[in-house]
């Protein structure tokens, strides 16, 4: 019982880690039906400026809460940065061509950030400190939650729910859904759709940017390619989740967490990626559109 | 003769004396470049034509190659019996795996055909039944006997990947010419009107997979014998990328495209092996360029390959 | 046997509540042109879109030859010879006239499942066959200059011609035509008229949606008018013309934006 509690509070970290990434991917794709390939390296990306941010203007080792927001503001602010100019070149330039072509342009982004990571810091593993966060260690009748896990916890639900008003309750968000059902519609009704889009990447960009730096924070090792398997799994999420919604995004993320958890304590890690992808291809055998995704009927 | 049949001989011509003015390290390259080939059109089959978004085809390269290498090592089969099997085994996994998600519409099989490569290759770094030789792969493949004669030399690989590259060229060949080739087209331009006169999208689209995979096999089993050995990472998504980026980069469908194609994206890096780490940087800013430049492809496909006594009159 | 070759009984298609076709019911007899007229948004095409297979209608039967074809997939649909045009032109685009034109040969195609891979005697004559049909369609149509244009580069009216040619390629017993008409102007209308005719000479039955009723009237020799899905009346066009309940149909109705999917 232990194991499986000790388990479901691992998953849940895990998971809101996804749903922070998958909602980049999903918001995307919502907006302009594309897999943003580079989504993930973004998210390697903010690890390793996160680290340096740290590293250089808290080089004393200084623990402090205003250490630790401003990292996160500055990290999510340069992502949020370099999301924008990735949309505007490798995305924007391919917005009426076919839609593989802007698919490959995405892999080429990604490819160009994740060799950007190696070049700039090196092709080995970097460390995180381990003293961001108070090393302060909960035991709740045998169950071990970190300060760092609560942080993630509380820290996403947040954000989550901030991002669920965001596009439910304010005329930008309503904007964005618009956009997201029918952009020419959208655009005759006088919304700038060029703009909303720059939102998205900001939006979608600074939330991997939070979920990469609580990557460094929890596992400490960060290396240049994590980006692909983070990007991917959470990209699994949004799609487990149904792809373009956001409630979706968050509860396909929790899901996958808690499943590679359980996966991984009472199977084998070793095949984690088998069965997060052999759950994926049931639930779209008997959910071609995710579990929280709308049908779809293609106009005749 | 058409266009299309001028260029493949021409190419295969050129390539058939490329030997005699390569060096060994050259004639590696130009092996590999062969046999990659080969892949990529078997991709391209699938994606070119059949329209499905296919991003796991290193599976079925994989599977041909660990098809041949677990026979000849483990059980003791001749190269030569092991090329059937090498051809069937990724059919016959390429249908079971893909007919429960082949209705998936284009993003949605993307991604769980990277999964069937990532499972793949769960499998071969699991050591699955003891007999994948897990991360380190499977080593000592014997070359090809025939006759008491052996074909180790790098010259015998070369030619067998251009008579493999060839047959490829006239299986492709057929397949544009029949009612089956142009069945995936008609699907991938719009499957409403395709069903519509009659067309079963599900029967086509697990053709194309089927040949797609025998053909990936094939090569497969060629690249195996080529390094005389296996290893997983020569099979990973990273692989599937690549064969998935050759076509589009090349021109889905075109046959001049998928070897510019190949050449761009294989050969290029094999030449600035030297810049090393830069080299994938500029890689992946090429990428984004070619597809603004040029959307379809560096050359894309021209349609309208019809009998000749049809087209008369003014254009 | 029946003695009509198609017939709608109590048909009834819903789209999340709300009815598309209500308890529609219409025959077919051999050697007709029937046309189907009605205002925008009554579920025309909807109700092609579920004798073709695209849709599956919840209620009522559909009868090809008497036999229950409802449920069945569009691909088999093609096959038992009910081919059809679509109101918004579907054509592969980048395509060659010819190679589109080819494409409703393949149901007469007799390649075997290896020819793809193989080639026989047995296919380069049947590759040879269905080529020089697609040659006989394109001289019908008078597309032949275009083999090799691709479809999205001509005109309106001449891939109005080519979605024809297409279906009749298949050698249909029913073909449907979905506003036939519809973007044409008045001498392409008057040649579109000859053409039907023709094709009711080769012995094929029609059905058609179409809203120039000049060509409907002139055309048709029987035909049912529905609104809102559910039928209004039926009959030929003397009777179709004086019926008040058309003229209310028609007039009672603002002209909205056709969203029958």
């Amino acid at each position: 019982m232990d194991i499986f509690l000790q388990q479901i509070v691992n998953g849940l970290t895990v998971g809101s880690l996804y749903a922070l990434v998958a909602l980049g991917y999903t918001m995307v794709y919502g907006v302009m039906k594309l897999i943003n390939f580079a989504h993930g390296d973004l998210v390697a990306l903010s690890a390793f400026a996160g680290l340096t941010i740290y590293t250089s203007m808290f080089a004393d080792g200084g623990t402090s809460m205003v250490a630790v927001i401003t990292v996160f503001m500055f990290t999510a602010a340069i992502i949020a940065v370099v999301g924008v100019l990735l949309e505007r070149l490798a995305y924007r330039p391919l917005r009426t061509a076919p839609r593989l072509s802007a698919v490959v342009s995405a892999l080429g982004a990604g490819l160009v950030i994740q060799n950007a990571i190696m070049l700039i810091w090196g092709p080995n593993m970097k460390i995180f400190p381990s003293d961001l966060f108070p090393s302060t260690v909960y035991d709740i009748n045998g169950v071990v939650v970190t300060f760092t896990q609560l942080m993630i916890l509380l820290f996403s639900s947040v954000l989550m729910i901030a991002l669920y008003l965001f596009i439910n309750k304010t005329k930008m968000g309503t904007a964005i859904r618009a956009v997201a059902i029918d952009q020419d519609a959208a655009k005759l009704m006088g919304i700038n759709v060029n703009r909303i889009i720059m939102i998205i990447f900001i939006i979608g960009s600074a939330l991997g940017a939070v979920a990469g730096l609580f990557i460094g924070i929890y596992y400490r090792g960060i290396t240049f390619d994590m980006g692909w398997m983070y990007g991917l799994s959470a990209f699994v999420a949004a799609i487990i989740g149904g792809i373009g919604n956001i409630p979706g995004a968050m509860f396909g993320g929790l899901m996958l967490g808690l499943f590679n958890a359980l996966i991984s304590g009472y199977i084998s890690s070793a095949w984690a990626e088998t069965f997060t992808f052999m759950l994926l291809i049931v639930v779209l055998i008997f959910r071609p559109t995710g579990i929280l995704g709308e049908k779809v009927a293609e106009k005749v | 003769m058409n266009r299309t049949n001028m260029i493949s001989l021409g190419f295969l011509l050129i390539m058939g004396i490329f030997p005699f003015v390569a060096d060994s390290a050259w004639l590696a390259v130009g092996t590999t470049f062969l046999v990659f080939s080969v892949v990529a059109f078997s991709q391209d089959i699938i994606l070119g034509r059949a329209g499905a978004f296919h991003m796991g085809h290193a599976a079925f390269f994989g599977l041909g190659a660990y098809t041949t290498a677990i026979l000849n090592t483990h059980f003791g089969w001749p190269i030569l019996a092991t090329w059937a099997p090498a051809v069937i085994i990724p059919m016959v996994i390429a249908l079971l795996t893909t007919a429960p998600i082949i209705h998936l519409r284009g993003d949605y099989l993307l991604v769980t055909t990277i999964g069937i490569n990532i499972i793949f290759l769960q499998i071969l770094e699991n050591d699955l039944f003891g007999l994948t030789g897990g991360p380190n792969g499977i080593f000592g493949i014997d070359v090809v006997r025939l006759f008491g004669h052996e074909f180790f030399e790098q010259i015998d690989m070369y030619y067998m990947a251009l008579i493999l590259l060839g047959i490829t060229l006239f299986i492709m060949k057929t397949l544009d010419g029949s009612k089956f080739g142009r069945a995936m087209f008609y699907i991938n331009k719009d499957d409403v009107a395709a069903q519509s006169m009659g067309i079963d999208i599900r029967y086509y689209k697990l053709y194309a997979f089927a040949i797609g995979a025998g053909i990936a096999g094939a090569a497969g089993s060629m690249f195996s014998v080529q390094y005389s050995a296996v290893s997983p990472e020569a099979f990973n998504v990273l692989q599937s990328i690549m064969f998935f980026t050759i076509v589009l980069v090349g021109g889905s469908a075109s046959l001049p495209g998928v070897l510019l194609g190949t050449f761009v994206m294989f050969v290029l890096p094999e030449i600035f092996r030297e810049f090393e780490t830069a080299r994938y940087l500029v890689f992946g800013l090429a990428m984004i360029l070619t597809m603004i430049l040029r959307p379809r492809g560096i050359w894309p496909v021209k349609f309208g390959n019809i009998p000749s006594y049809l087209k008369k009159g003014k254009k | 046997m029946s003695q009509y070759l198609l017939e709608i009984k109590n048909v009834s298609k819903f789209f999340s509540g709300l009815t598309a076709i209500d308890s529609l019911n219409l025959r077919v007899k051999k050697g007709q042109i029937y046309g189907i007229i009605g205002p925008n948004g009554a579920g025309k095409t909807t109700l092609f879109n579920c004798i073709t297979g695209i849709y599956t209608p919840e209620e009522g039967e559909i009868l090809w030859h008497g036999k229950e074809i409802k449920g069945t997939p569009p691909h088999k649909i093609a096959e038992l010879g009910i081919l059809r045009t679509f109101q918004t032109i579907r054509l592969f685009a980048e395509m060659s006239v010819a190679e589109n034109i080819m494409s409703g040969r393949h149901i007469k195609s007799t390649q075997k499942w290896y020819n793809g891979i193989i080639p026989t005697p047995a296919y380069y004559k049947d590759e040879r066959k269905n080529w020089e049909k697609v040659g006989e369609y394109m001289e019908l149509f008078g597309l032949s200059d275009y083999a090799t244009t691709p479809a999205g580069d001509l005109s309106y009216g001449l891939q109005r011609k080519i979605e024809m040619a297409r279906a009749l390629a298949a050698e249909p017993e029913l073909l449907i035509l979905d506003e036939p008409a519809a973007g044409l102007n008045e001498n392409e209308t008057k040649e579109l008229a000859d053409i039907i005719r023709k094709i009711q000479a080769m012995g094929v039955t029609i059905m058609m949606i179409e809203h120039d009723m000049d060509m409907v009237m002139n055309l048709c020799e029987y035909m049912t008018v529905i609104n809102f899905g559910a039928w209004i009346c039926d009959g030929v066009a003397a009777d179709v013309q004086d019926n008040p309940a058309v003229i209310e149909a028609y007039i009672g109705i603002e002209d909205e934006d056709e969203d029958e999917s």
